[in-house]
Order: C-alpha cells, then sequence, then structure tokens
C-alpha cells in the first residue's frame, strides 16, 4: 500500500458534486445570514456606534464588543491580546466591530451600511521600517511582538579573519493564501439531554481543535459542549489555521443573541481583504568566506511584519529564524528575529511558515557571494551544502535521513547543468546577435525545512488517534487531521492498510468533529503524515492484532472474528495512540540550542526562465525539483504537492501583490487583480522524489506540504539573473526584493543604467 | 419569464427574438424610465453584478434583456473587401475558419482574450459597449477601419470606432441604440499585422499595454498604417503621430522619432495593475518591435 498510487478517495464525490463545502449545506430550520461591520481605518479610537434610526432593525440582530465582557473579548490563541469585535482601540483596516444577522441576506447587507461608526482617526503604522523607528507605538511598549536569538560560535570575530565578507538586504512581501473556498461557518446553539447549552460550528477549517479552544474561552464552555466538525474544505494553505476562530465565534455570538443558527461565508474581496496573509520580512544576511568559496560564519538579521496581534507570529519567526542559515555548512551562526507589529490584518500562517521568507533571503545572499567570488551558484552550493553529520545553527548534529547532497546531484544530473548553463549563454549569444528582445536563464536553490513542529513542541502537544473496530472486519480512523485538498484521507487509509494488513476498503476515516475524534493537533507544519500518520499506523495495528489473535482462538474469517469480538466485549474495541517524539537532543527554548526538529525534508529546485527585455516580462519554461520527503506514501499525491507548492512559489515570485493604499486598505482584493499564476503560466514540472527514508515516520515518510514553498522564489530570480546578466553587470544582488514583478525589474533596470 | 430563485428575486428577465424586438424593446424601457440591463454573452455584466453585494444589477423591479438568441447579432456578411460581424459574433468565432484566414490579426487578438469560456460568451458588442481603455477586442477592431453599427427602433447610423469613444467609459452611444453590427476592412492579403498583448499573466488578464496593427507596405513605402493600443489613456488610442510619422515613408524608422510620437500618443496613469512609467515604456518597445519586424 505504502508507495502505491491509490486513487483520492474523495476524489469522486468532488469530481461529481456531491461533496458538501459549507455553502452548500442546506438551510437549518430559521436560519439568519450573517455579516461584519468592519473598521474603515487602519488605526483610530472608536467613539461610538449609531444604528441608523430611520432602518427597520425589527427584524435584524446586532453584535458589539458590549456584549461580552473584556474577559470574554478575545480570540484565544497563544496570547489573549486580540479581541473578538473591537471595543475602542482600531488596530487594523477591516477590523471586525460589529455584527449583523439577518434572515433576508440583501437586508443583511443593507444594515451593514445603516451602522454608522464614530471614530477618532490615528495615523497608521504600515511598515516594518515605520514600526521599528517606533514612529507610533501601536503594541506593547515598542511594537516588538517577540524576538529571538540564535548562537553558536562568534560570527562577528569570525568575520574578521574571513577572506570575503559580503552583505545584503533581502525583502518578501505579503502574500494571499487565495483557498478556491472563502472562509465559512454555521453556528447552533441547542440544548443538551441535561438542559445545558450546546455549541456546535460546522466549518470550512483545518483545525478543530483550534476552534474548540477559542469558542470554550469566549463562551465559557466545558470541553463537551462545544463541538466543532469540519465540512469538506476547498483549500487552506494555512489560511485556515487561525482563522476560523474568529469566523465561528462571531458567528457562535448572533446565534446567541438571536437563538437562531447562522450562516457566515465571506465574499472573496472580503476574504481577501480581512483574513491573515504571509508575514513580509527584511532579512539581512553577512556571510564571511575564505576565497576558494569554503563558508565560514553567517549572521542574519531577521524583522518580520506580524501585523496588528500576536495571533501566531512568534511561531512563524521561530520557524524563520531556524531556517535563515540555509542548508549550508558554518562554522559560526548567528541569527536575530524580531517580529514588529504593524496597523495591518494580522499576517499568519501559511505554507512555508516563515521559512520561506528567510530561505529568500540566504538563498540570494549566496547568489551574490557566488557572483563576488566569480562562482557557479551550483557549484558554490555543492561546496557548503550540509552533509550528514554536520551542524545546524541550533548546535543540532545532522544524523538521521540527510538528504540534501542526494536532492542536488538528482537535480544537477536531470538538469545537466554545467552543460545547459553553457548551453542557454550560447543561446543567448546567438538571440543578441540576432536582435531578439529576450534572454535565457537557469538558477538553483537548495533548501531544507523541518518536519513537524519546532522543539519540543510535539511533546508537549501530545497528539491523538483511535482506531476502531467497526462490524464486517472494518476499522474506523478517528483523528482530527484535516483533510484540505492535499490527500489525508487517502494517505491515511493506506498507512493503516499497510500497517495493519487490512485492505484499503475496508477502512473508513470519521470526519473530523471534535466530540468523535480526539485531538491529533493542528494540520499544519508538514507534520499529517509523520507525526500523526505514524499513530494512525499503531493504533490500526493494535486493533488487526486484537482481531487475529481472536481468529487464531476460535477461526474464522477477519471479519468474523471482528463481530465475534466486538459482540463480546459488549461494542468497542479500539486503540488510542498518543505520539512519541523519537529521542533527541532536547531543545531548549531560552538558549535556541538543541535539536530543533526530529529531521529535516530537502529539496533542490532548478528553474528555467525567459525573460522579455522590452517588458520584462519573465516566464518559467521549465522547472526541476528533486525533494527528499522521506518514502513516499502516495507518488502521484506526492508529487501533486511538490509541483501545487511550487507553483504558489512561482506566484508569490512572479504574479502575487497585495497592493496597499496609503490608508491601509488593500486596492487589488479581487481574483481579477490579485494575480495568481493560471495552467497556462504553470511550467512543465520535473519532480523527482529521492527517498531517503526516516525510520521514526510511518513507512519511513517524512513531511512534504511545506518544503515545496521554500525554493521557486529564489531559485527563480536566480534564473531572471543569469538571463539578465547578458546585457546588464551589478554588484551584489540583482533582484534582491520579491515580487519579480516586470514593473520593479523595470525599475531597477533603470536605476542601474543611470 | 421572472425571477430565478435566489439573487434574482424580483428581476425581470426578457428575451429578445429579433433584433426589431429588441430594440424596440431597449426603446420602450428607456422611455419608462424603469431600470435595465442588456445581456450578450453576460461576461461583463455577470461580473459586475456580483462585484458589491447587494447586486447593482440583480435589484427587484430591474430588466435583463437577453439578446444572445437574437438571430440578426450573430449573422457575418464577407463582401470581400469589407466583412460586416453582427454584434452578437464571439471570440470562438473569430478563431475560427474562414474568418482566422480573413483576418488574422482579430483570431490572434481573440486568442488572448480570457480563456476559452470567456471566448465561447464574450461578443465584440459587449466589449464595446463595456468601453473600457484596456479592451481587447476594441484595441483588435481599432486598425481595421472599423465601423459600428447602432441600431434604435428609430433607424441606423454607422459610426468610426476611433471616434466612438469620447472619454473614459463615455461614448456615443444613446441609451436606446443597441450595437448592431461591426464593419471591418480586410486588410490587403500581404499586410503586415500585429497583435501584442502584454498582460498581468498569460491568460484571464487584463492587459497592461495592447496594440494592434496594420500596415501595407508598397516598393518599400508604408501606404497604410493604422493602430490600436489598450490601456495607456483613459480611451483606446489610435496613435495617430506613429501613423503620421510611418506613412509615405520607407521601412527604415528614425527610434528616437518613433518613441517621441509614441510619447505624444499615449497618456498612462499608475493603477493597480501597473505605473505609467513602465506603460509609457512598453508602449514604445512594442512600437519599436513592431517596425523592426517591418524590416524582416
Ligand atoms: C474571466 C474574464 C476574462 C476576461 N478577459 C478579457 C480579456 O482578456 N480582454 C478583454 O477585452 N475583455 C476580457 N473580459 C471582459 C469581457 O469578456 C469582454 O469585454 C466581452 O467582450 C464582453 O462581452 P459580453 O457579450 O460577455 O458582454 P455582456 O457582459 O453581456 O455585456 C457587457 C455590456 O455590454 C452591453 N451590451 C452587450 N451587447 C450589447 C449590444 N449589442 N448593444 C449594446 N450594448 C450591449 C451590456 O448591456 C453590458 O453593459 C474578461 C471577462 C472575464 C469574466
Amino acid at each position: 500500500m505504502i508507495g502505491q498510487n491509490v486513487p483520492r478517495t474523495d476524489g469522486v464525490p468532488k469530481v461529481i458534486g456531491t461533496a458538501r463545502y459549507i455553502d452548500d449545506v442546506p438551510p437549518l430550520p430559521g436560519e439568519l445570514w450573517g455579516v461584519t461591520v468592519r473598521s474603515p481605518v487602519a488605526r483610530g479610537v472608536l467613539q461610538r456606534i449609531e444604528l441608523d434610526p430611520s432602518f427597520d432593525w425589527t427584524d435584524v440582530t446586532v453584535v458589539t464588543a458590549d456584549d461580552m465582557d473584556d474577559e470574554h473579548n478575545v480570540v484565544a490563541l497563544i496570547e489573549y491580546d486580540q479581541p473578538v469585535l473591537a471595543k475602542k482601540q482600531l488596530r487594523h483596516m477591516y477590523e471586525p466591530i460589529a455584527l449583523i444577522a439577518c434572515a433576508d441576506r440583501d437586508k443583511a447587507e443593507r444594515a451593514r451600511a445603516a451602522v454608522k461608526l464614530h471614530i477618532d482617526k490615528q495615523e497608521p503604522v504600515l511598515s516594518i521600517e515605520d514600526s521599528l523607528a517606533a514612529k507610533h507605538v501601536v503594541w506593547g511598549e515598542d511594537n516588538v511582538l517577540k524576538k529571538y536569538e540564535i548562537k553558536q560560535g562568534d560570527a562577528e570575530a569570525a568575520f574578521q579573519s574571513c577572506e570575503l565578507v559580503l552583505t545584503g538586504t533581502y525583502r518578501v512581501h505579503h502574500q494571499e493564501q487565495l483557498y478556491i473556498e472563502p472562509q465559512g461557518v454555521i453556528a447552533r446553539w441547542f440544548a443538551g439531554q441535561d438542559g445545558q447549552e450546546n455549541l456546535k460550528i460546522l466549518g470550512s477549517l483545518q483545525c478543530p481543535y483550534y476552534v474548540h479552544k477559542a469558542l470554550k474561552k469566549t463562551f465559557d464552555l466545558p470541553d463537551d459542549r462545544a463541538h466543532v466538525e469540519q465540512t469538506v474544505t476547498g483549500g487552506g494553505f494555512g489560511g485556515k489555521e487561525e482563522y476560523p476562530s474568529v469566523v465561528a465565534l462571531h458567528a457562535a455570538l448572533l446565534a446567541k443573541k438571536s437563538g437562531k443558527p447562522v450562516r457566515m461565508i465571506y465574499g472573496r474581496k472580503e476574504d481577501i481583504e480581512a483574513t491573515t496573509k504571509r508575514h513580509p520580512a527584511i532579512c539581512t544576511v553577512t556571510i564571511g568566506c575564505k576565497n576558494d568559496g569554503t563558508f565560514v560564519a553567517v549572521k542574519v538579521d531577521c524583522l518580520m511584519d506580524g501585523g496588528a496581534y500576536v495571533t501566531l507570529t512568534p511561531v512563524v519567526l521561530s520557524r524563520g529564524a531556524l531556517h535563515a542559515c540555509g542548508a549550508y555548512r558554518f562554522q559560526h551562526h548567528h541569527v536575530l528575529a524580531k517580529a514588529l507589529a504593524t496597523s495591518t490584518p494580522p499576517n499568519g500562517a501559511f505554507r512555508g511558515f516563515g521559512a520561506p521568507q528567510t530561505i529568500w533571503a540566504i538563498e540570494r545572499h549566496v547568489d551574490a557571494v557566488a557572483r563576488a567570488l566569480g562562482r557557479d551558484p551550483h557549484d558554490l552550493r555543492d561546496q557548503n551544502l550540509f552533509n550528514e553529520g554536520d551542524t545546524t545553527c541550533t548546535g543540532q548534529v545532522l544524523s538521521v535521513s540527510v538528504g540534501g547532497r542526494a536532492c542536488l546531484d538528482a537535480a544537477t544530473k536531470a538538469v545537466d547543468w554545467k552543460a545547459r548553463r553553457a548551453n542557454i549563454d550560447r543561446f543567448n549569444e546567438k538571440l543578441a546577435r540576432d536582435g531578439k528582445r529576450v534572454r535565457r536563464g537557469i538558477g538553483i536553490s537548495t533548501f531544507m525545512h523541518g518536519a513537524g513542529f519546532t522543539g519540543s513542541g510535539e511533546r508537549r502537544l501530545k497528539g491523538k488517534v483511535a482506531v476502531d473496530l467497526t462490524p464486517g472486519g472494518r476499522l474506523n480512523i478517528r483523528s482530527a487531521s484535516t483533510d484540505i485538498g492535499q490527500g489525508t484521507e487517502t494517505v491515511f487509509r493506506q498507512i493503516a492498510a499497510s500497517v495493519s494488513g487490512v485492505p484499503f476498503e475496508h477502512i473508513d476515516l470519521e470526519v473530523p468533529n471534535t466530540t468523535k475524534v480526539p485531538d491529533s493537533g493542528p494540520t499544519v507544519a508538514s507534520r499529517t503524515v509523520m507525526v500523526v500518520g505514524s499513530i494512525v499506523g499503531k493504533a490500526a495495528l493494535e486493533v488487526a492484532e486484537r482481531v487475529r489473535a481472536e481468529m487464531k482462538d476460535s477461526g474464522g474469517t477477519f471479519a468474523e472474528a471482528g463481530d465475534r469480538l466486538l459482540k463480546r466485549v459488549g461494542g468497542t474495541v479500539s486503540s488510542l495512540q498518543q505520539y512519541e517524539p523519537p529521542v533527541t537532543r532536547q531543545f531548549d527554548e531560552a538558549t535556541y540550542t538543541g535539536d530543533a526538529y526530529p529531521c529535516f525534508s530537502w529539496a533542490c529546485d532548478v528553474a528555467e526562465v525567459e525573460v522579455d527585455l522590452d517588458t520584462y516580462e519573465t516566464r518559467v519554461l521549465k522547472l526541476w525539483s528533486a525533494s527528499d520527503v522521506g518514502r513516499v506514501i502516495n507518488p502521484i499525491l506526492c508529487a501533486g504537492q511538490v509541483e501545487g507548492g511550487t507553483l504558489q512559489a512561482i506566484g508569490w515570485a512572479l504574479y502575487e501583490d497585495v497592493v496597499w493604499r496609503p490608508d491601509g486598505s488593500i486596492a487589488n482584493a479581487r481574483m481579477t487583480n490579485y494575480i495568481v499564476p493560471t495552467a497556462v503560466d504553470a511550467p512543465p514540472f520535473e519532480t523527482i522524489l529521492v527517498e531517503i527514508p526516516f525510520p521514526a515516520g510511518p513507512g519511513g515518510a517524512k513531511g512534504v506540504g511545506e518544503l515545496p514553498m521554500d525554493g521557486g522564489a529564489p531559485a527563480i530570480a536566480s534564473a531572471v539573473e543569469h538571463a539578465l546578466s547578458h546585457e546588464l553587470k551589478w554588484q551584489g544582488s540583482l533582484l534582491p526584493d520579491l515580487p519579480l514583478l516586470p514593473e520593479k525589474i523595470f525599475n531597477r533596470v533603470r536605476q542601474l543604467e543611470s | 419569464m421572472t425571477g430565478v430563485a435566489g439573487i434574482l428575486d424580483g428581476v425581470r428577465f426578457e428575451r429578445a427574438r429579433s433584433l426589431d424586438e429588441a430594440v424596440s424593446r431597449v426603446g420602450a424601457l428607456v422611455s419608462s424610465g424603469e431600470p435595465f440591463h442588456v445581456l450578450a454573452g453576460g461576461t461583463d455584466l455577470v461580473v459586475e453584478s456580483h462585484l458589491a453585494p447587494p447586486s447593482p444589477v440583480a435589484r427587484p423591479g430591474r430588466t435583463i434583456l437577453d439578446i444572445s438568441s437574437v438571430p440578426e447579432l450573430s449573422k457575418i456578411e464577407d463582401r470581400g473587401d469589407r466583412i460586416r460581424f453582427g454584434g452578437g459574433v464571439t471570440y470562438l468565432t473569430l478563431r475560427r475558419e474562414p474568418w482566422a484566414s480573413r483576418i488574422p490579426l482579430l483570431a490572434r487578438m481573440a486568442r488572448d482574450v480570457g480563456a476559452i469560456q470567456i471566448q465561447a460568451r464574450g461578443t465584440l458588442a459587449g466589449n464595446i459597449a463595456t468601453a473600457s481603455p484596456a479592451a481587447d477586442g476594441v484595441c483588435g477592431l481599432f486598425p481595421l477601419d472599423t465601423l459600428v453599427g447602432l441600431r434604435s427602433a428609430s433607424g441606423e447610423r454607422a459610426v468610426p470606432l476611433t471616434e466612438y469613444f469620447t472619454g473614459y467609459k463615455k461614448t456615443q452611444r444613446r441609451p436606446d441604440e443597441l450595437i448592431a453590427w461591426v464593419d471591418v476592412r480586410v486588410p490587403a492579403r500581404d499586410a503586415k499585422w500585429a497583435w501584442r498583448k502584454v498582460g498581468t499573466r498569460l491568460a484571464q488578464a487584463i492587459s497592461k499595454v495592447a496594440l494592434a496593427a496594420v500596415i501595407e507596405i508598397d516598393k518599400g513605402i508604408i501606404q497604410y498604417a493604422r493602430f490600436g493600443m489598450a490601456s495607456v489613456a483613459p480611451v483606446t488610442v489610435s496613435l495617430p503621430s506613429v501613423r503620421a510619422l510611418l506613412e509615405g515613408r520607407g521601412v527604415d524608422v528614425d527610434l528616437a522619432a518613433l518613441d517621441a510620437a509614441v510619447d505624444r500618443d499615449v497618456a498612462p496613469i499608475d493603477d493597480v495593475r501597473s505605473t505609467g512609467d513602465y506603460r509609457r515604456h512598453v508602449a514604445r518597445a512594442v512600437v519599436r518591435e513592431l517596425t523592426r519586424s517591418l524590416t524582416t
């Protein structure tokens, strides 16, 4: 089963249209439609909310911060600083201020317009630079949401004795997840058998237990009176990790006050405007090396824009910091990472989770060093790439499943790097001779991504999974890990089937619902297969073994023995497993030393591009990606993750740009103007799955979800620089900042020429 | 027929079966003062109606007059040196034979509109009526000496497309008029033509700059040069200075003079899709590229 291309089990219902997304759930009796009144300013003080007296409010429910006390007016996550509804201080454009529900959708919209907000405007802080300079203090005492320092050796001292020391500053921008299905939930309160109030949330979400936690806090509910169930979810990419808590709280508030079920589904515009995005970052990287190219020391100063509230920023920043030194061997490391608050909507989880930001910087800088040394960017990477036995910035010795070199070698071979680069150079000369206005280029990136939660995260989390025996010798997996399009449903069944020996068709999966499934931890951090999958296998095996023992004792088929067993024990034959992280060197959160991750996934991306010298449009002609994600459970699904993730990286590199107006609002909150690549823009992919098994993963698997988002952008930038190197001369980095929009390249070239 | 459940509740939906019926209905709606919308392919109208809920289009009391089944609007008359396309002709039709061979410029333009689904529904009249300065269809029609046939209950008139737009999204069309046809000149068999769309991506893209051109050369002298350029001014422009520079001259063009001519003809702005500086640069570059191609 493991390693086979089993067709995805959610495929047919999605294709024939029987899969029910939240908007397809039939209306409940008496259901209302909920909408949100949002701040029209990026920063200000709310003086008064006025309901237009000429509007008929009789069938409209309105909720404001006054409907809660301050203690409960929080979205419970890491810090309790974000209110469910703003009461006084407005901290970002589109911040929720009031909620409206009405049976008539059109009227709900009109009611939204009939709420008058009296606000004293304040000047917002809209950039990392302004926040750092504390132009205004918008959070805490100094706008600093979180900071980390990582230190091994003494980088500053080591630079003194290096033959080359080069510094560069690199920037990345916001990115919108743009899942196909916008955010949406249905909230309903009902009386339990004991007469107590219960709350049920149905919704498009990644992490049912995050929503559960938020509901418990705001509504003072015990565990068993808040019920959160996932509906078929049309994509998440991290965007449905923490934000669904906000939508669920809003719908639940309206449902509570109105006494009716409330459906709340965002339109595309509202979704782009109000929900989380990838954290922008500015990284200054210094590398010290010898003239022969041997890397010696690295220093990275990383600033991230957290937006208006803490949300998941500390964790994003941490992962960014831990990946900031790249996949290379240095003797000395120094990383300073700081997240700053601004007056923009909170930035949040997005595939890669801080790593693509810092990997952009280090990869761009490795190219700049190669340029300064007159070296081929491939060879400099080859020389310095981590090998087994090398030590990372936290002092972690890479000892298991270290696939970086295997990936680089596989990609080099597939691309035939040296010959191809030389061919491109010759081809460009011919293009120039013929007066053609395009040039080609090829670029590379090598990178790694820590699999699972950082440090002792998994130990604290204690993720659980249950597998039950059901009639007919079937197994039912109960897990909180959600399938949001990535194929969890299918690969969990494959793992359970392969470990337990029960046929794939006899394995079922419970819909993730906090009342029915144990807390397996969130569906994030490339942890679903490696961490949760491993206990799915264990639990399935334990149940199957019990049935087999029964077969041995009293005979019959597996199904007969299973039914007999169920009858004898009175209904439940089940195994509940808790994840036990492999024993590694303890990670010390105070000093950021030790084993940050049980293992890493590795990859090498190579991009070939064509750049138009007149319009500066870049077209990716081909993208090779060699990835080591351990043993592959389902090659087609896995390649789908690599190609889809890489295409998302291509989007981030070449097309996607959140356009902010000076007042902190978004100018392009539409799919027409927020440009993601279409199928026509997608290059042919050559995906090579290099399988270096990780013994503690199921069948040897690691994580694949985030890795492909990390390396696409720098590989493309490297290729664009190669293409333009025939026409232009520069020092350092030609393209230090994302996105590589034609307008930005045009400006940069003009700046160089003048 | 009345309302479809949901967002179209209370909207009156009518379908015209002939051009006469359509124009008389439009005339009646205009004189009654009732709000209405004419629907062809719906690829502009439906999108606009979804943008800002509550929908400005699908409002109770409105009438939507569907003209997509009016036979006269999809008729095509080939008169040799000119072709008259009904206003309801789609991009997909332009991409197909025999029209693709007759006017390759339009076929090439049509290939760059949205993607196949949009090409199958979107119409020339819809593109002209929306009057966006980024319209590809309008831009492609500009170099073809196009006449727009405006029809109302009281008669028909023809307006040159290059004079049809009077300002940003403003046109000469009266509310009681429908676009019945566009009448285009078929370029000479050996005419040079060009289509270059610089969009935000390769499909489903709005033009940042688009250039359409037809150039006829006789004995090394440019006899006829016509252009359309999208997204560089409040309306589609015909690059009159470039035309004046080229017509009557040889194909060896002075590039500095060419750039200066383009500069006089365009007035691009910064917007959410691009910048004025970039558009000006690209406008010059695509015109240069075009003249370069004349010598090869
Ligand atoms: C995804 C997508 C991609 C697109 N890509 C492009 C592109 O690449 N390039 C481009 O130029 N456009 C593009 N468009 C816009 C649109 O497809 C075109 O403008 C198309 O030509 C509109 O034609 P229609 O028949 O669909 O118009 P409709 O939406 O039916 O109508 C548009 C307007 O024209 C009026 N109208 C229609 N027919 C007549 C008539 N005969 N007389 C008078 N008024 C009339 C309508 O009342 C309405 O106001 C795109 C649209 C979408 C949704």
